[in-house]
């Protein structure tokens, strides 16, 4: 049996080891019963050590870059099986297709048979009928071009300013991805503070629509950037970008 | 009659099934005490914030795992903000052991005790840590929240390992006497 780590564990409680120590103990209190439970207790003092310091509050930001981070975890249901669009499968009144129709010519996206396959997607259907519906109550837009690796791609972020609709990006054209590279969308505050909005895997579709669970007003800037992973501060290239004009007055 | 909160283990199962309510009523409970943990240690606003959202972020993708031999989910999850604090301030590539003098000003607050007491819990634990000598209160503070392994301590504060090490067990076992007194 491994040599006790009695004498260490005073700071691998502290988190005051190396790595390597640290790893050492670690590895020994995984088979030994009794270093563990003396472990246990260390850990119980020194979690009370937070309570000794001085409260403070996070910016009211961070809550929704939290929840927007985790929304994007949870995994979406699969889509319907891609079919051929027709009026019978989906029925959509003259309007509600005077709209789609429009918002694609609005979009600049792809052709009409890229139009099709995308209604015939539940979820996709859904977010331009939001699309339609922020149109009529004056939802604003901004695109993205895409730079370097992204040129001829591009992303539109909608802010429905409805009740009940959540902003989205409707990406088109997205390249493939290089592994392990996490596509992010970013909105960027005034004073350059980079908010995560989501993070998403492209899904191979010609359009693809990302939920933001973030209040757009408030920022001037959105991004898109290749990260090394979903959390995190920004350190990846910017491969797209568009300014948030403030509303008209 | 109060709406009852649920349990923070009920939380974690929760979380473990991807409520998203969950993990706000987490972060609600908690977020203010991780970000004031992690603040302490990196002394930067926004550092602070990054470290704790990727510490809810691992907790709610970790719930799955969570064991309740790794502490409390409270306990668990400062943990989680200490060892990335911690892991970003090693990571910096001027870190190096300060100066005492400097090291010593930057862990303490004079007006710590004063906010802590407002709290019964807080006052115990800061009463507990005020009651150590000197030498072993600073061992503590600069080990866990100036990120100061045991040997750069020992470097630092110009004594053997040895007795950082003692320090550490002697500080560490009158806490939790200490604590175990007003249970």
């Amino acid at each position: 049996m491994n040599e006790h780590v009695l004498d260490d564990l005073e700071a691998y409680a502290l988190g005051a080891l190396d790595r390597a120590d640290a790893e050492r103990v670690a590895q020994h209190l995984g088979g030994c019963e009794s270093c563990r439970t003396e472990a246990a207790s260390l850990a119980e003092v020194v979690g009370t050590l937070p309570e000794t310091v001085t409260p403070r509050d996070p910016r009211p930001v961070l809550r929704d870059r939290i929840l927007a981070a985790a929304r994007t975890d949870i995994p979406r249901p699969a889509p319907a099986p891609m079919r051929r669009w027709s009026l019978g499968s989906v029925r959509l009144s003259r309007v509600a297709f005077a709209g789609l129709f429009a918002s694609v010519i609005v979009l600049g996206a792809a052709d009409i048979d890229a139009y099709q396959r995308t209604t015939a997607i539940t979820a996709q259907r859904d977010q331009l009928y939001a699309l339609i519906e922020s149109l009529r109550q004056g939802g604003r837009e901004w695109y993205m071009a895409g730079k370097g690796g992204f040129a001829g791609a591009g992303g539109t972020l909608y802010d429905p300013r409805a009740d009940g609709k959540q902003p989205f990006v409707l990406f088109h054209d997205l390249p493939p991805i290089p592994a392990g590279k996490v596509p992010t969308i970013w909105l960027v505050s005034p004073d350059s503070t980079w908010a995560r909005a989501a993070t998403f895997r492209p899904n191979g579709q010609d359009i693809q629509a990302v939920p933001i669970n973030m209040e757009v007003a408030g920022f001037d800037r959105c991004a898109v950037t290749l990260e090394d992973s979903p959390w995190g501060p920004r350190y990846g290239a910017v491969v797209m970008e568009s300014r948030i004009a403030p509303p008209a007055p | 009659m109060p709406e009852q909160q649920p349990p923070d283990d009920a939380l974690l199962a929760s979380l473990a099934a991807r409520d998203l309510g969950a993990l706000a009523t987490l972060y609600d409970r908690y977020g203010r005490l991780a970000y004031s943990l992690a603040y302490r240690i990196l002394g930067e606003g926004e550092a602070a914030e990054d470290v704790v959202q990727d510490a809810f972020l691992s907790a709610w993708r970790g719930a799955g795992s969570y064991r309740r031999d790794r502490g409390n989910p409270r306990a668990w999850l400062l943990s989680i903000v200490h060892h990335r604090a911690v892991d970003i301030l090693r990571r910096k590539t001027t870190f190096r052991p300060a100066p005492l003098e400097m090291a010593e000003s930057q862990p303490s607050d004079d007006d710590t005790a004063l906010a802590a007491e407002k709290n019964v819990e807080h006052r115990t634990v800061r009463e507990a840590l005020e009651a150590l000598p000197q030498a072993q209160r600073r061992t503590i503070e600069l080990a866990y929240f100036g990120g100061y392994t045991h040997v750069e301590l020992s470097e630092l504060m110009g004594v053997p390992l040895g007795t950082v090490k003692g320090r550490m067990r002697i500080g560490l076992q009158k806490m939790r006497r200490a604590l175990e007194r007003t249970r």
